[in-house]
């Protein structure tokens, strides 16, 4: 499908683009954030692809974080899509910041008017990557995922659902426990109804207990100043405790001082690139 | 004009080819025209360069005959132009193709280029045409190709010359050679000349010290002679008087009266036969043959005969030692005749220097040789030796030369293979000196042990002042180090060989700082902590021993580069692993002060509990798998301290940490149970990273 570039920067020596398309899965048009580190002029390059929090679009990563002098020094292409379908015009999706526009989820909607177009975990696993595969020097058989926030939780379900398809994963403040917090349970009862069972199948903490391999490396890193973490709304404790019993191999940080916001991010996402670097690269 | 000065090997013909050629330039009076003169001169220049080679005597003869013909065209000068030009054709004609330039070893065309030869006839020994070589003569013959036998002239005269070279050198170092003798046997024959004179002149001055002698006894002896017999005339003298006296008062008494003459008579009687009565001495007083003296010459004969004896010999010369000319059981004595004395043997006497009293129980050790050096063995290591040496032959000994003060080497040192440390671009060495007495330096000897029997390098480290040495090494090698002692003697034997891997970073648990409730296995990697709490010694406490921690600390090489290794814990036991300062305190826990880093993992079931201790502070940070064995990588350079799960390639953590000195491995059991570190392994890809 045809991609239109909206916008081309280079920095670090590569190109920070933004791209338009129109999105089978979402029924829309969708942006999405693409880097180019200068090792793509030569010769294809591993994936990385970045999933936003709430209330994000595709800017907020690329023009916050401060992730392109890591990207560049490894030879990673990242993309960072938007967190949700917009402008569709369902009724009720502009009226809270945690549920409809910019709050995806990363599932794929079974509940109506949602199932149409909020079908985020397909886009972001299964058309995003081929049309990123189709368009641009990456290796396909080199992937992986990270992510903030929901974008954490997004990243942490589509590694433990797919197992394989993704060299490492990486969260920063996710939200681990989606179906005993405040934002998970309004959020999957509004896209997946109230049957709790199919809830599971996007909350990460479940989905380890039955993760068949244990070839993850997860890091996580999380503020302890995090008002979300004293809220209830991360429940890091609890994959943790499951990944312990699964011998899911996880190192998590909680960093003193630093809260949910994009400066945390800033700060160790270099640690992150290079988390990934080392299973994209070896 | 044209008689430009020549080179001086040109030979007659040459002068007279130039007289020629001015001659016919005066004669056609060719100066006149100097366009002509200049022409005629370049036809001609060329040709009388020409120096070697038969083919100029040939154009000699034809110069000299078309000079004749020319002259024959006509004596009346010269002015036509049209004579002008057939001159110049005849002489053009006459001399070929000869307008280039020879050079010495070419061998001249000859006047018909087409028809020139080609080949060579190795039967014949003449240049030919390839198609004469068909001809009669040659059938059968070898022929070869004109420029290969060219070739092989080039290279017999060549190999020729280089010979001729080698004699030249030769007679010349005989010529030399020869000077030196010569003046040897002059040398030679002023010492015979000296000798010779001065026992002859011994031999004179006693044999006239002889003579002066016998004649001074022989006039003694006349002197006694005449006197004893003068004595005897004297006395006979006396005699007669008395006698004449007698006999005149004998007279005078008989003209006497009778009774004067009586009286007197009587008296006069008496006196007669007194004097008759004693014993006239008419025996000679002395003979007058002067005996035979048997003269005394036999030190004349023995002064004679030594003549043709040779004397002892003078002094010889002891040499100073020369540099490593020693080993640690012998050194090699030499010395020098000074003097063309024949010698039959040389004695060397020794003795061990010994410093303070100049006792007399030195057993003084003698050799006798017939050379002028000796290797004298079974000496002791590191040891002066005094010696010195004589000279004998039929005559006797000569005077002792000068003592001169050998030393033995010294005996190898001995590397202590359990201190070795080593990193991937270095390794420090440490050794006993091997000598109770000091040496003068240390010689560190590497060589990679790469190919075996191939003659590696040797690189040597000279000089070293203690019994330690760092050494700059190439990573991913394998190298034998050996250690030599110095000493004026020379150097020691190499020691036994201390072998280095410069993979990874080698190093071993330091007893020295060991708490006394763990125990370090023999080769230095495992510690221990057993159950029991007591040991069954309590040593005294020191400083270099962790006292509260049940720590221990390795040696690491003090090299700012990147070290890594690992160590193998256990899973349900309480342990801290890190890096810390020689001068951490050792009343203190690992990672209570700014001077130590470490991981401490607390097992409480099911809870496993991991800190990263600095100065008491540590992140908080929970580790889902817990490690089996702990990778740990310490960079210098980036000033960081990593900590990794070796089995999956996990990172765990890493410390910022200022390191001004050097630090080194710690661990410490906080419980019962086992640690043990592995080595000598490089950085592994993942860890690389960090």
């Amino acid at each position: 499908m045809a991609l239109k570039q909206i916008s081309s920067n280079k920095c670090f020596g590569g190109l920070q683009k933004v791209f338009e398309h129109d999105s089978v899965e979402l029924n829309c048009k969708m942006k999405f954030a693409i880097y180019l580190p200068p090792k793509a002029e030569t010769g294809k390059c591993p994936a990385l692809y970045w999933l936003s929090g709430l209330t994000c679009t595709e800017q907020n990563f690329i023009s916050k974080s401060g992730y392109h002098q890591a990207a560049s020094e490894h030879g990673l292409v990242v993309i960072a899509p938007d967190t949700s379908p917009r402008g569709c015009n369902i009724k009720g999706e502009d009226e809270s910041w945690d549920f409809g526009t910019g709050a995806g989820f990363y599932v794929d909607a079974t509940e109506h008017p949602w199932k149409t177009n909020y079908r985020m975990y397909s886009y972001v696993t299964e058309e995003l990557p081929q049309l990123i595969n189709a368009n641009f020097p990456v290796d396909p058989q080199r992937m992986s995922i990270f992510g903030h926030s929901m974008g954490g939780h997004g990243a942490l379900i589509c590694a433990l659902k797919n197992p394989g398809k993704y060299k490492s994963v990486s969260a920063f403040a996710p939200i681990c426990n989606p179906v005993l917090c405040p934002w998970g349970k309004k959020a999957f009862s509004g896209y997946l109804g109230t049957d709790q069972s199919k809830w599971k199948a996007y909350d990460a903490t479940h989905l380890v207990k039955s993760f068949p391999g244990s070839q993850l490396d997860i890091l996580i890193d999380q503020g302890k100043d995090d008002q979300f973490l004293s809220d209830g709304q991360l429940l890091p404790d609890n994959f943790i405790a499951a990944c312990a019993e699964k011998k899911t191999p996880v190192v998590f940080r909680l960093q003193e001082g630093y809260d949910h916001s994009y400066y945390f991010i800033a700060t160790f996402i270099t640690d992150h690139i290079r988390h990934h670097a080392k299973y994209l690269n070896a | 004009m044209t008689s430009a000065p020549r080179g001086a090997a040109r030979g007659t013909s040459q002068r007279d080819l130039e007289e020629d050629a001015d001659e016919l330039v005066h004669l056609y009076g060719l100066e006149d025209d100097d366009e002509l003169g200049d022409e005629f001169a370049d036809e001609t220049m060329p040709r009388i360069e020409v120096s070697e080679y038969p083919a100029a005597e040939q154009r000699d003869w034809r110069l000299s005959g078309e000079a004749a013909e020319a002259e024959d065209l006509g004596f009346g000068g010269w002015g036509s132009e049209g004579q002008c030009q057939d001159l110049r054709e005849a002489y053009r004609y006459a001399h070929g193709r000869a307008s280039e330039e020879y050079e010495c070893y070419v061998i001249p065309e000859e006047e018909d280029e087409e028809e020139a030869p080609d080949v060579f006839c190795a039967t014949c020994k003449l240049p030919l045409r390839a198609l004469e070589k068909v001809l009669e003569e040659h059938k059968g013959h070898e022929v070869t190709p004109l420029s290969k036998a060219l070739e092989s002239a080039k290279d017999e005269i060549h190999k020729n010359m280089c010979r001729l070279e080698k004699q030249i050198i030769e007679m010349e170092n005989f010529a030399c050679h020869l000077e030196e003798v010569f003046i040897t046997v002059e040398e030679n024959f002023g010492r015979q000349e000296q000798n010779f004179e001065s026992h002859y002149n011994e031999i004179l001055e006693t044999l006239a010290q002889k003579y002066e002698e016998k004649i001074l006894a022989l006039g003694e002896k006349k002197k006694e002679k005449l006197e004893a017999l003068y004595g005897q005339l004297v006395s006979c003298g006396e005699n007669l008087d008395t006698c004449k006296e007698l006999m005149e008062t004998v007279e005078e008494i008989c003209h006497e009266e009778k009774v004067d003459f009586i009286k007197d008579a009587v008296a006069m009687a008496d006196r007669l036969r007194k004097f008759l009565e004693t014993k006239t001495d008419v025996e000679l007083a002395a003979q007058p043959a002067l005996e035979d003296q048997t003269l005394d010459f036999s030190d004349v004969e023995q002064l004679l005969g030594s003549i043709n004896t040779i004397p002892a010999p003078s002094a010889p010369v002891i040499n100073p030692q020369a540099p490593s000319s020693a080993t640690g059981s012998s050194v090699r004595v030499c010395w020098s005749l000074f003097s063309d004395d024949t010698v039959e043997s040389y004695q060397l006497s020794y003795r061990p220097v010994r410093d303070g009293s100049p006792g007399t129980d030195h057993t003084e050790s003698t050799v006798t040789v017939k050379e002028t050096y000796c290797s004298v063995a079974n000496l002791e290591p590191n040891t002066q030796y005094e010696f010195r040496v004589t000279a004998q032959n039929r005559a006797g000994l000569s005077p002792a030369s000068e003592r001169a003060v050998y030393m033995t080497a010294p005996s190898p040192p001995v590397i202590k293979s359990k201190e070795v440390r080593s990193c991937e671009e270095a390794a420090l060495i440490r050794w006993e000196s091997g000598n109770l007495n000091p040496v003068d330096s240390y010689t560190v000897e590497l060589t990679q042990a790469e190919a075996p029997g191939a003659a590696g390098v040797t690189e040597s480290v000279v000089g070293v002042p203690t019994c330690e040495a760092l050494v700059q090494l190439q990573p991913r090698q394998s190298y034998a180090i050996y250690v030599r002692a110095l000493n004026v003697g020379g150097p020691s034997a190499r020691s036994e060989p201390a072998t280095v891997h410069t993979t990874g970073s080698y190093f071993r648990l330091d007893e020295q700082t060991c708490h006394p409730w763990l125990a370090i296995s023999e080769d230095g990697l495992t510690a221990v902590r057993s159950e029991r709490k007591a040991p069954t010694r309590e040593p005294p406490p020191r400083s270099t021993r962790f006292s509260r921690c049940v720590a221990v600390m390795g040696n690491l090489i003090p090299v700012r580069g990147r070290h890594y290794w690992e160590v193998e814990v256990d899973e349900r036991s309480d342990y801290t692993v890190g890096v810390a300062s020689e001068d951490v305190p050792k009343q203190e826990d690992l990672g209570a002060n700014r001077l130590s880093w470490c991981m401490r993992h607390t097992w409480a079931a099911p809870r496993h509990k991991y800190e990263f201790l600095h100065n008491k502070t540590t992140p908080d940070i929970r580790i889902t798998v817990p490690p089996k064995k702990i990778g740990i990588l310490l960079d210098y350079e980036n000033s960081t301290l990593s900590f990794f799960n070796v089995d999956i390639s996990q990172h765990l953590y890493t410390f910022s940490c200022q390191l001004p000195q050097f630090v080194h491995p710690c661990l410490s059991l906080e419980k019962p149970g086992r640690l043990k570190i592995h080595n000598g392994i490089p950085v592994p890809k993942h860890v690389a990273l960090y």
